[in-house]
């Protein structure tokens, strides 16, 4: 897994774009006053379309202040009978089916059986929430109309923002009774699945360096590990399937203890890039290699460009044995050579301060292969080069640091010819492991946050269109808010082949999209004329619906990754911001229609 | 129409004091037209209406079907707009939520949540008037009793008769204890004794000092209950009044007596000719098909296995 995308600071994103989307979300309600008014002064003319208006305007404040909480919870636990009575629950029992039969399609003899254990229970969660959070909320208010059951509710003390909002948390309510009792099965599954032990195979004493047995482990859970016993009566097994155990000398033999490295959240330690260019001066970015992503940039082997990482906070008291540092470098190759071998590279930390009196440490040299991630552990007791003699000598990680705790790491790439590509966050100190546990509900809150969002783009929906057509309309907002970052390329041109129009033209003749359509220039011209005002709208929907992969965290948690703070805040205030806004134009939607219509 | 308007609302009860001027409900030009998607004229349900309903009266609102009475109870809902002019309840816009604290509506079909039982169903709509729980437990009970469902609270409304869910369906009219009833067909799929119960209930109600507002084609429920009707066809108000002078045939006269002898009936067919009048008909009245359903029935319950002693 790579962090392509860059999460901001929460402080940065609340006072940069949190503000623009107050922005938008005003324009938005304004937008919504203008059309409201030129609706009411189609039908009755402007002065008594301003009136009606302002009146709604002036009514809905009342219906604001008048909010009671009571009457919110009475249609929440309506809508959960409903649910309930309808046997809505039964999606549970599906998901425990689902999981019962797992093994039958899910390949136990996998590299790494967590990561997908846990794509398939969250995926699985996932898909099956949002489904249900889509049915439920799209056919009960339309439901309603149609049997007029809603009649006997309106015309009680019940504002229109109680019956919406009342709605959004029963269903919701009904979500998380699925969700919860999900997430832990999911757990219970993973952990049970993932949970094995092996015992000896087969021993040999031997005496390489401090190692006194080597050994084979018993084939168990589709694998078997070697195991190397040290000096000290503590041992470890090599990493098979992403796990290794620790092992231990006891009177009746070798103990191994539980897996390791399968349920895991490490916590990446972001650092600031900059760059050497090939003659060793600073530059913004590295090179442009031509079709690759521009994300990254790229240093070329055998000078001395480098790529410079520099990380703050590196304290004794923070890493007192040393730290993992992870690499997951891109490759490009100008010539072949040999495929099986990786890339010879270079990591030398050096200390900021260029007064001080050791500079660097000795180069710890590595190979880098092409979408594999490389883990080195830097020790506390490092070589260091000393900046008067240039002598090696023994020194501590931490002579590298500065006075306020910053350490650079430069990465070079050791072959002529052949490049290392980069990005901010393709290289990261792994800070002490995140609670697991922890990792996974937070996986599931992002579940629950795109649940919440879907059940208010359903009610809204339903507010005003009949279930089926409600449903559509959701879902069609889940898929643009699932691939909205591909509709923003469409929408913006940065993809080949124009708009929808032109698309369809060059699907009919046969037109590659990497040319120029040739249909003449006034036909052109039209057709550009109609793709631009469809890409303006797509671009508009693409911008006002939720970006849902942003709450997909499935990912973070598969790849024992753990889910930052910033991230987590910025997917609730989000989301919080969309139900906000969804519920109250819902809530005009709902009043402004006449229900006995 | 103008004077008919004024009218004070009159009581069937000759002791009962005439009730009090304050007006309930007003309406004043309104209007309905119902089009469709495209904005364009469908129909005229409600043309001008003005109305004044005052408080303590039963107002039936007459009609056939397509008359407009069910659309007029609904603009003064607020579950439909007026096209032109004005609905007041409580001197309240119509689409003003919080007059319905003081309104119970039944209606025309009890349009209730199937999937709950009768005291969720009450509950339910008791905490849509944010009625303390015990207050709102108390009701439930004391409504449930009222319409006789005390055997049945418990089962879902799905497996209700129409009949038992017209009963729970008025319950949940009556929970926050109305000023103002509306009931759409009120004695709709109810059998003869239900229908009895129910014009009981709605005298109950006025008596009470309840404003209660039906709309109605079956005639002679309107006739039995109503203080005040108004006749409405094609989505116009026809006629305006109290019922009592409405249906007085003025230039007739009806005399009855019981134990006359033939003598004295000859006597009497003598007095009417000798006075220019012209004897229209001299029978044994007959008795509603309503009144002797009514009879057999508290009969067989008194004395049960035995046929009627309602003389042939």
């Amino acid at each position: 897994m790579t962090f392509d995308q860059v999460i901001p600071d929460f402080g940065e994103w609340l006072f940069g774009g949190f503000i623009i989307s107050l922005i938008r979300v005003s324009l938005l309600i304004a937008g919504g006053v203008l059309v409201g008014f030129l609706v009411a002064s189609a039908r009755r003319g402007p002065v008594e379309g301003f009136y009606s208006v302002a009146k709604v305007i002036a009514s809905s404040v009342v219906d604001f202040v008048n909010w009671s909480v009571p009457r919110t919870i009475a249609m929440a636990m309506l809508a959960v009978q409903e649910a309930i009575r309808r046997r809505v629950l039964i999606a549970f029992v599906v998901f425990v089916v689902i999981i019962l039969f797992a093994g039958w399609y899910l390949d136990v003899e996998s590299d790494n059986p967590a990561r997908l254990y846990l794509s398939f229970v969250l995926t699985a969660s996932n898909y099956l929430v949002v489904l249900l959070a889509l049915f439920l909320s799209t056919f009960s208010l339309p439901t309603d109309i149609k049997n007029r059951t809603i009649y006997t509710v309106v015309t009680k003390p019940v504002r229109s923002w109680e019956i919406v909002l009342g709605r959004i948390i029963g269903f919701v309510t009904v979500g998380t009774m699925l969700l919860v009792p999900m997430g832990i099965v999911s757990y219970f599954f993973v952990q049970r699945g993932l949970s094995h032990e092996h015992a000896v195979e087969e021993v040999a004493a031997v005496s390489v360096g401090d190692v006194t047995h080597e050994g084979e482990t018993s084939y168990d859970s589709h694998h078997r590990h070697t195991f190397k016993m040290f000096e000290d009566g503590t041992g470890e097994t090599d990493v098979v399937m992403s796990h290794w155990h620790p092992v231990t000398k006891t009177d009746e033999g070798y103990d191994f203890g539980p897996a390791i490295g399968l349920l895991q959240a490490r916590v990446p330690v972001f650092g600031k890039l900059r760059f050497k260019d090939r003659a060793g001066a600073d530059t913004d970015k590295g090179i442009n290699v031509g079709h690759e992503w521009s994300y990254r940039s790229y240093i070329e082997g055998g000078t001395l460009a480098a790529a410079i990482w520099t990380f703050e906070n590196v304290t004794p008291e923070r890493y007192p044995d040393g730290f993992d540092l992870e690499m997951n470098l891109r490759v490009f190759r100008t010539y072949k050579g040999d495929m099986e071998k990786g890339i010879l590279g270079s990591i030398v930390l050096r200390n900021p301060n260029p007064s001080a009196k050791v500079r660097r440490s000795e180069a710890i040299n590595f190979t880098a292969k092409e979408f594999v991630s490389d883990k080195q552990t830097i020790p506390s007791s490092i070589r260091v080069v000393d900046n008067e003699d240039g002598s090696v000598r023994d020194g501590n990680l931490f002579d590298l640091v500065d006075d306020e705790g910053r350490l650079e790491i430069w990465i070079q790439c050791g072959e002529r010819s052949q490049y290392y590509g980069m990005a901010e966050r393709d290289v990261y100190i792994l800070d002490r492991d995140a609670s697991f546990v922890a990792n996974l509900a937070k996986g599931y809150v992002g579940i629950w946050l795109q649940m919440v969002m879907v059940t208010s783009f359903g009610v809204m929906f339903s507010t005003f269109l009949s279930g089926a057509v409600a449903m559509m309309a959701t879902l069609s907002s889940i898929v643009i808010g699932y691939f909205s970052n591909f509709i923003l390329e469409i929408a913006t041109g940065s993809l080949d082949g124009g708009g929808p129009l032109e698309s369809l033209i060059r699907i009919v003749t046969q037109q590659n999209v990497q040319v120029d359509l040739e249909i003449g220039k006034v036909p052109l011209a039209i057709v550009e004329g109609i793709d631009g005002g469809f890409m303006k709208c797509m671009q508009a929907m693409a911008g006002m619906l939720p970006d849902y992969g942003h709450f997909t965290t499935t990912q973070y948690v598969a790849y024992g990754y753990n889910i930052d703070g910033s991230l987590l805040s910025m997917q609730l205030l989000t989301a919080f911001c969309y139900v906000f806004v969804v519920s109250l134009i819902s809530y005009y939607l709902l009043k402004t229609r006449e229900i006995a219509a | 129409m103008a004077d008919q308007v004024a009218e004070t609302a009159p009581s069937k009860t000759g002791d009962k004091p005439q009730a009090e001027s304050n007006v309930v409900i007003e309406t004043r030009n309104l209007s309905k037209v119902y089009r469709d998607f495209w904005g364009r004229q469908k129909v005229q349900a409600l043309k001008a209406l003005d109305l004044e309903v005052r408080k303590g009266e039963i107002f039936g609102l007459l009609g056939p079907n397509g008359s407009g009475k069910s659309t007029t109870i609904k603009l003064l809902l607020g579950l439909l707009f007026p096209t032109s002019g004005q609905a007041l309840v409580f001197d309240k816009d119509a689409s003003d939520v919080g007059k319905n604290e003081r309104i119970g509506y039944l209606p025309e079909e009890s349009y209730l949540y199937k999937f709950l039982n009768a005291v969720e169903t009450l509950d339910f709509y008791g905490r849509l008037f944010d009625m303390p729980a015990d207050v709102r437990r108390d009701r439930v009970n004391e409504l449930i009793t009222m319409v006789g469902l005390d055997w049945a609270k418990r089962r879902q409304l799905k497996e209700y008769s129409k009949g038992m869910t017209r009963r729970i369906g008025l319950a949940q009219a009556l929970i926050n204890d109305p000023e103002l009833v509306l009931l759409d067909e009120p004695t709709s799929g109810l059998d003869p004794i239900g229908t009895r119960e129910m014009k009981d209930l709605i005298l109950r109600l006025r008596d009470e000092g309840k404003t209660v507002v039906m709309c109605s084609h079956l005639l002679a429920d309107v006739q039995d209950v109503c203080d005040r009707i108004a006749i409405l066809h094609q989505g116009e108000l026809k006629e305006l009044g109290r019922v009592d002078s409405l249906i007085t045939v003025k230039d007739m006269t009806q005399v009855r007596a019981e134990g006359l002898t033939k003598e004295a009936e000859d006597e009497i067919r003598e007095v009417i000719a000798r006075h220019g009048g012209k004897l229209v008909a001299m029978e044994n009245p007959t008795t509603t098909l309503e009144e002797l359903f009514l009879k057999i029935v508290r009969d067989s319950e008194t004395n049960p296995g035995r046929r009627s002693t309602q003389e042939k």
